[in-house]
């Protein structure tokens, strides 16, 4: 006889742990509740991505949905801790005068939510960051972000969850082989080591999710693999505290992308992208190329990416590189990530495509899922990230 | 303005230690050219390793086997082979071997490589194992033969297997008083390295060597003995021993303590994979030659063609293997390059002393049971200053898997990336075998070079 569940959760990254959280909290005691994983729980693009904390203010619903998600994060450190949580708020920098002037915009839309953010002169940067280029022309500093390291953060979430029900039940290195279905209607999974049935299944698989929908016989959900190179410091060399931006990024990371992400010339692209480690290491990223599944280091783009950091800090020319890699995060057509129901099939649930910003939006990600699968009102309006939008 | 920094060869090879100079020396007795790349100040590898140019002489005896060494060492220095110390290799693609010498970034360029990258110190963690005065057998012989540093007064000596031996003359020829050698294998267990003894001459005159230098210093081994855990102030103490069981389990109740300033501990080789790995070369898990190994064939050609690997990163064998399996990568190469057939005992002689190297260690592979040494809130990752606790923690939570482990809690995550927690942390997996087997990271930068050295790699 198949095992039973209330809840199955597929994808062990930093949302499938946020989901289970969620879930936890509010479906009812002692519902029954899986999280698999085929591999680890954090292994993929969870272990090979930065750990931001950003405030998007581009208009109020991603305002809303960024800086409440960055809320649910400080309460998640007072509740559990253990991630190495630093809020030590983001510097916007830049150094092409064409970009300054995006100091004043940006600050303008923090402002229009309410929010607030500084313009630093290029003293006032010194003092805060005395590690950064002198000829620097000032820099634009908002107090709302900051770092968690996403692997051990997974952790947190699951220990909050087991805390709130026992019955979480956490199987990592236990891959899903079928989905099971009647009609419209899931029925569970079928798994390597025997069936599981349950009401709910969630698909957080990241840039795995669409081969989990085919799996469902659904059609290939809208979300391709985006390649970041990354690179690690060794420790007790970060010359920087505060996690810095280049404010290009705001253009580059969130605009609509210029190329098309089913093709494979992409060049790539890059924004700088730093952040201190708890350990006084310094992980320099970011790079974005659309490459398919291939986790090959773009050592152009790695380049490129050391150049500009070197450019922001110079003592980073002469700290030791310890590792570098290539994390794939899960790019949405359409740019917004998938959370809800997915009508077809009654019973299947989506989270999923939130690419660069996975870690900033997980925890709100799993409020929005566990609120609409228990039927509350969401804390935000969560319309524009229904995966039925994709139904036409 | 990296241009000028490219070498061209015939052959690469990393390192110049026995394996490294015996390619090198055999494949520039050829006429080829060859580019040697070494970490250290001169040739020798750790085995025999020189004191640092100007260094004053230390006296430290030296059993028969070093005289092989001292003529490799010796006929290498005599032939053309370009030997670029103080080179750490960072990156590698077939034929081209990145490196970082005097801050600069260096390329090599080369039909063929050979990979002879020697081995790390097996370390198991006990209580106490962080604090200054405990040291690996090999950093202790870098130290006193390397160096000629005298580490402490009372020194205890505990591990497993044949480097036990030359880590107790050091010291003991340094002027240390050996308080205790305690190996952790039965003597029951050791005899199985008899045969591979007996059947070797040369091996049979090193341990009478060593025999006669540890009766001569007083020091008795005893078997089936280990350190359960060491104390002090700030640094080594106090070292509380005891007796173990056959897989290497602490008997808590033979627990006794003894007074010492300096515990030197060789649990064994590991391998040094790393860079055949990042070449693509294929690899398997052989526990009794100290872990993952490099697979080869019988003329020492890896899995990728043009890399070749020798000595230890094939499954730890020691210096001879080492000396005899260069010997024999140059023969093949000389082979392709000038038609020269390869002469039958080379290939007989690697095959010889590999097999008399496997008889011995069989004796010594790693005793489980030693995990068992460390406690809840002793160290397992030092460069990340995580607990055994915490790493149990992570496999509960994130999957048994040595990857799970690691991402749970940031064990083998630093500046050493796993050369030294990597077999603990395997060890904490070993209880799920069904879990895939997670090989040693291989991504650039092998060694952890400064920034502007990877901005500055010269393109080929």
């Amino acid at each position: 006889m198949a095992e039973t569940a209330d809840l199955i959760v597929v994808g062990g990254g930093i949302v499938g742990c946020a989901v289970v959280q969620h879930c936890a909290e509010l479906l009812p005691k002692g519902a029954r509740i899986v999280l698999l994983d085929r591999g680890p729980v954090a292994g993929a693009a969870s272990a090979s991505c930065m750990g931001h904390l950003m405030v998007t203010p581009d208009d109020a619903q991603e305002y809303a949905f960024s800086a409440t998600s960055v809320k649910l994060w400080a309460e998640l450190e007072e509740r559990e801790g253990g991630f190495d949580y630093n809020p030590t708020g983001a510097l916007y920098l830049a150094d092409d005068p064409a970009d300054v002037e995006l100091f004043a915009v940006l600050q303008q839309q923090f402002a229009d939510h309410g929010d607030r953010a500084e313009i630093l002169d290029p003293r006032q940067l010194r003092d805060r960051e005395p590690g950064l280029a002198h000829d620097l022309p000032g820099a634009l500093f908002y107090r709302g972000d900051g770092v968690v390291l996403p692997m051990m953060a997974c952790g947190a979430m699951l220990r909050q969850a087991q805390k709130h029900n026992p019955n979480v039940d956490v199987r990592p290195h236990t891959p899903v082989t079928g989905m099971l279905r009647q009609g419209d209607r899931m029925l569970g999974v079928q798994t390597a080591n025997g069936a599981i049935h349950a009401e709910h299944v969630v698909n957080c698989c990241g840039v795995w999710a669409p081969e989990l929908a085919e799996m469902a016989g659904q059609p290939r959900l809208p979300i391709v693999p985006r390649a970041g190179n990354l690179a690690i410091t060794g420790h007790h060399v970060t010359p920087i505290q505060t996690q810095l931006l280049e404010i290009s990024y705001i253009r580059f990371a969130h605009g609509a992308a210029k190329v098309d992400p089913t093709r494979t010339d992409d060049p790539g692209g890059h924004a700088m992208n730093m952040q201190p480690q708890s350990n006084g290491g310094c992980l320099i990223g970011s790079t974005r190329q659309f490459r398919g599944m291939d986790r090959t280091l773009n050592k152009a783009l790695l380049h490129r990416s050391l150049l500009r950091a070197q450019r922001y800090a110079p003592g980073l020319a002469h700290a030791p590189i310890v590792r570098t890699w290539v994390g794939l995060r899960p790019y949405s057509l359409d740019k917004r990530p998938l959370i809800g129901p997915w009508p077809p099939l009654r019973g299947l649930w989506i989270a999923a495509g939130h690419e660069g910003l996975g870690i900033t939006l997980s925890p709100i990600t799993g409020r929005l899922l566990a609120e609409q699968i228990t039927g509350r009102p969401t804390t935000i309006d969560a319309t524009p990230y229904l995966p039925a939008r994709f139904l036409r | 303005m990296s241009g000028e920094r490219i070498v061209d060869a015939d052959v690469g090879v990393l390192g110049a230690g026995p394996g490294g100079m015996a390619a090198a020396k055999a494949l520039a007795a050829a006429g080829l050219c060859v580019v040697v790349l070494d970490e250290g100040h001169r040739a020798g590898g750790q085995i025999f390793r020189q004191l640092p140019p100007g260094a004053p002489h230390a006296a430290i005896a030296e059993p028969p086997s070093h005289a092989h060494g001292h003529a490799l060492i010796d006929g290498f220095g005599a032939s053309k082979v370009e030997l670029r110390s103080g080179a750490s290799v960072w990156d590698a693609k077939p034929g081209r071997l990145w490196f970082e010498q005097d801050g600069a970034s260096w390329l090599l360029r080369c039909k063929h490589i050979v990979l002879a990258p020697g081995a790390y110190d097996r370390c198991i963690p006990f209580p106490g194992w962080t604090l200054p005065g405990v040291l690996t057998a090999g950093a202790l012989q870098v130290m006193v033969r390397g160096f000629g540093v005298v580490p402490g007064k009372r020194a205890l000596v505990v591990g497993s297997g044949p480097l036990l031996l030359p880590t107790v003359t050091a010291l003991a020829s340094a002027g240390v008083e050996v308080v205790a050698a305690l190996e952790a294998s039965s003597r029951w267990r050791a005899l199985r390295a008899l045969p591979g003894v007996l059947g070797n001459g040369a091996r049979l005159r090193e341990a009478l060597w060593y025999g006669r230098k540890l009766l001569t210093a007083g020091v008795k081994l005893q078997w089936g003995w280990t350190v359960f855990g060491v104390e002090g102030d700030g640094r080594v103490q106090r070292a509380t021993i005891g007796k173990v069981d056959a897989d290497g389990r602490p008997r808590r109740e033979t627990a006794r303590t003894i007074e010492v300033d300096v515990v030197g501990a060789g649990f064994g080789l590991v391998p040094s994979i790393e860079a055949g790995l990042l070449l693509g070369c294929a690899s398997r898990l052989l526990p009794a030659r100290g872990g993952h190994c490099l697979v080869v064939d019988a003329e020492q050609r890896t899995s990728v063609a043009g890399v070749y690997a020798v000595g230890e990163a094939c499954g730890i064998g020691g210096a001879e293997v080492a000396m005899a399996e260069g010997e024999l990568a140059a023969a093949a190469i000389v082979r392709l390059a000038r038609g020269a057939p390869i002469a039958a005992g080379i290939a007989r002689k690697a095959a010889r002393e590999r097999k008399a190297a496997d008889a011995l260690l069989r004796a010594f592979a790693p005793l489980p049971g030693l995990h068992e040494l460390a406690q809840p809130e002793t160290i397992v990752c030092r460069c990340e200053d995580v607990t055994l606790a915490r790493a149990k923690a992570a496999a509960a939570l994130h999957g048994g898997s040595h990857r799970a482990i690691k991402i749970g809690c940031r064990a083998g995550m630093g500046p050493c990336q796993a050369r030294i927690c990597g077999p603990s942390l395997q060890a904490l997996a070993c209880g799920r075998p069904e879990l895939p087997m997670d090989l040693p990271v291989a991504q650039t930068p092998l060694k952890a070079v400064r920034s502007e050295t990877i901005l500055n790699a010269p393109e080929g």
